[in-house]
């Protein structure tokens, strides 16, 4: 297994405050990692830091053995896509044509998409399950579809390295598991995949490793059995275990597993 | 004329049939209906000259009687000329801003780039009035300089944490709008008392279509086209920056040198419109928005029909200028704020429905 992303003892300030302080990890090629820590912490920041959108102040950040910060732009975009939270389009594109976007760091200056663009955008849509929803109007899809388009945008860019921020935030537990189930089918492609997200209790089935970023900004990096202890997620999170009804749940299927 | 049935594309279950209107067809039929329109506005003012003159004077002159030619060739074929310019220049000009701001509702009238172009042109005319470079009057030069430095100042005053708010954005635009326009008055003042160009600015600031000459139309046109053969791949980049900064980011794109590029061009449009027209307002709201209800929002199809489009709109507006009240002319801003300061306080009503603002 090669290493894709490589975090060196990375640091990222914003101004005074530090966000990031020292982190070093790195992910093998091909593996599904889910990254988790309580809110403010800087998960999207480190997504952000991954996907050569912010410059860290010190330390190093490598994919596929290049600086991060060292790529051209629309290297990096053909390499790193991230799929971030929120997205707000002013006018009625289609699905197809948010996808399509997907290419735009393929394009030349003054040429159209190609036959090879459009593969790629209908296999980003074949993957995702969008192909139906291709003539729609993006601003009226529920909150679940419009997560599937985003990352098949994010698929169509053909990326060694897919970032989700929060892929989960605002779905129904109906859709969460079809959004789960998306990404553990993404991981069978052979994607290699870095996403932050809040729903610890679905995170055993889709990832095969979990990292979790630690308000003294410590990373601990293992496999999702080895992180999802209560005694770990209760001192991460600041959270005693009887009032929250997720670690309650956590805490019974781990005994259980146990068992 | 047969109108092209678009092919269905590889997922294509339900297809609106107005989102998939051949791209081709429609810009012929558009550029049909826009010489018609021009021939039409030919015939058409205070002295009425037939088709059939017009049609002989374009086949041989000799046969119109001098007066009519001298109206149709010194008169009114370079103001319709010029009308179609001003039309494309403003209409491209309001697609490339509303892609810009992520809003569709700036325009170069509302955001203030028109009206920093007016106030770059009045200083212009005060400070240097007979000065030209490479054919560029001081009007030209001086424009493009107040659209550029107004169009700046609006989109940084108007951004806030990462984007562009619809309020900020429009009260940005009429707070420098307002300050340009009185800055303008006091120009026009100063110049009065210098004993200058004082018409010149009264017929700019209601967007009167003067007669040009034919160089002022090349420099203008010329102007118009280098900016519009710069557009298309803006346009392509203008469908990413749909998506907002992080995505457009994320996807490659210098978000500050496309701002720039867009910012420019856009300036350039303006420029040259204003330059010829003068202060018409919402031709670049009304045109890009009309054009958007039946094209969708791909800006690469935007574009060519935004253009003949935008062209057609100014024709008829400024055929009707010349008419409605003939012989007195009526400003053609005035009418076409007529039509489109209307429209705008539809799509207020509509953006604060849809933005919950």
């Amino acid at each position: 297994m090669t290493t894709l992303l490589q975090f060196e003892n990375v640091s990222f300030a914003f101004g005074q405050q530090n966000i990031l302080d020292g982190v070093s990890f790195h992910l093998e090629e091909g593996c599904c990692a889910a990254l988790i820590g309580p809110n403010g912490v800087g998960k999207t920041t480190l997504l952000r830091l991954s996907a050569g959108l912010l410059r860290c102040s010190s330390g190093y950040i490598s994919v596929g053995g290049q600086a991060v910060t060292g790529l051209r732009r629309l290297e990096r975009a053909q390499r790193i896509a991230l799929v971030p939270q929120q997205v707000e389009v002013p006018f009625d594109f289609r699905v197809q044509q948010i996808v399509e976007q997907g290419r735009a760091p393929y394009l030349r200056l003054f040429g159209g998409p190609t036959r090879k663009d459009q593969v790629a955008v209908e296999r980003a849509m074949a993957l995702t399950d969008v192909a139906p929803l291709a003539h729609r109007v993006f601003n009226e899809l529920s909150g679940g579809e419009r997560q599937r388009v985003k990352i098949a945008l994010g698929l169509a860019q053909e990326p060694q390295l897919l970032l989700l921020d929060e892929p989960t935030q605002n779905l129904d537990i109906g859709r969460q598991v079809e959004l789960l189930d998306l990404v553990a089918s993404l991981r069978r492609e052979g994607i290699t995949i870095l996403a932050a997200i809040h729903d610890l209790q679905l995170i055993p089935e889709a990832f095969s490793s979990v990292l979790l970023l630690t308000p003294e900004q410590r990373l601990i990096h293992g496999r999702p059995q080895d992180i999802l202890r209560p005694e770990i997620l209760e001192k991460a999170f600041n959270c005693p275990p009887r009032r929250h009804p997720v670690l309650v749940h956590q805490n019974l299927t781990l005994k259980a597993k146990i068992v | 004329m047969e109108v092209e049935v678009a092919e269905p594309k590889i997922f294509t279950p339900v297809v609106s049939s107005r989102h998939t209107a051949s791209l081709g067809a429609i810009l012929c039929i558009l550029t049909v209906v826009l010489l018609a329109a021009m021939l039409f506005s030919m015939t058409v003012g205070a002295v009425h000259v037939s088709l059939r003159t017009i049609l002989e004077a374009a086949m041989a002159q000799h046969s119109v009687p001098a007066s009519d030619a001298t109206i149709l060739l010194q008169v009114r074929l370079p103001r319709i000329i010029a009308a179609a310019i001003i039309g494309a220049a403003l209409s491209i000009a309001g697609l490339l801003f509303q892609g810009l701001f992520r809003n569709p509702m700036a325009d170069p009238y509302v955001i203030g780039s028109s009206g920093g172009a007016a106030l770059g042109a009045s200083v212009g005319l005060f400070l240097l009035p007979q000065f030209s470079m490479l054919g560029f009057s001081t009007i030209s030069l001086s424009a493009f300089a107040g659209s550029v430095v107004t169009i700046a100042l609006v989109y940084w005053l108007a951004r806030t944490g990462g984007r562009t708010q619809v309020v900020t954005l429009l009260l940005a635009g009429f707070g420098v709008s307002t300050m340009l326009s009185y800055s303008t008055y006091f120009m026009e003042l100063l110049n009065q008392n210098y004993g200058l160009g004082m018409s010149v600015l009264v017929s700019w600031f209601h967007g009167t279509i003067d007669v040009p000459r034919w160089t002022q139309l090349a420099v203008a046109g010329g102007m118009v086209c280098a900016a519009g053969s710069i557009c298309l791949p803006l346009a392509r980049r203008l469908n990413t920056l749909a998506l907002g900064e992080e995505y457009a980011q994320q996807l490659g794109i210098h978000l500050e040198y496309t701002r720039i590029a867009i910012i420019v061009t856009g300036s350039l449009l303006v420029a040259g419109a204003v330059s010829l027209g003068g202060l018409i307002s919402f031709v670049g709201l009304v045109v890009p928005h009309l054009v958007r209800l039946v094209m969708g929002p791909d800006n690469v199809r935007l574009l060519p029909v935004t253009a003949i489009a935008g062209a057609l709109f100014l024709v008829l507006t400024d055929t009707a200028a010349r008419t409605l009240l003939a012989p007195t002319e009526v400003p053609v801003g005035v009418l076409s704020a007529f039509i489109g300061g209307p429209f705008f306080l539809y799509l207020l009503r509509r953006t604060k429905r849809e933005y919950k603002l």
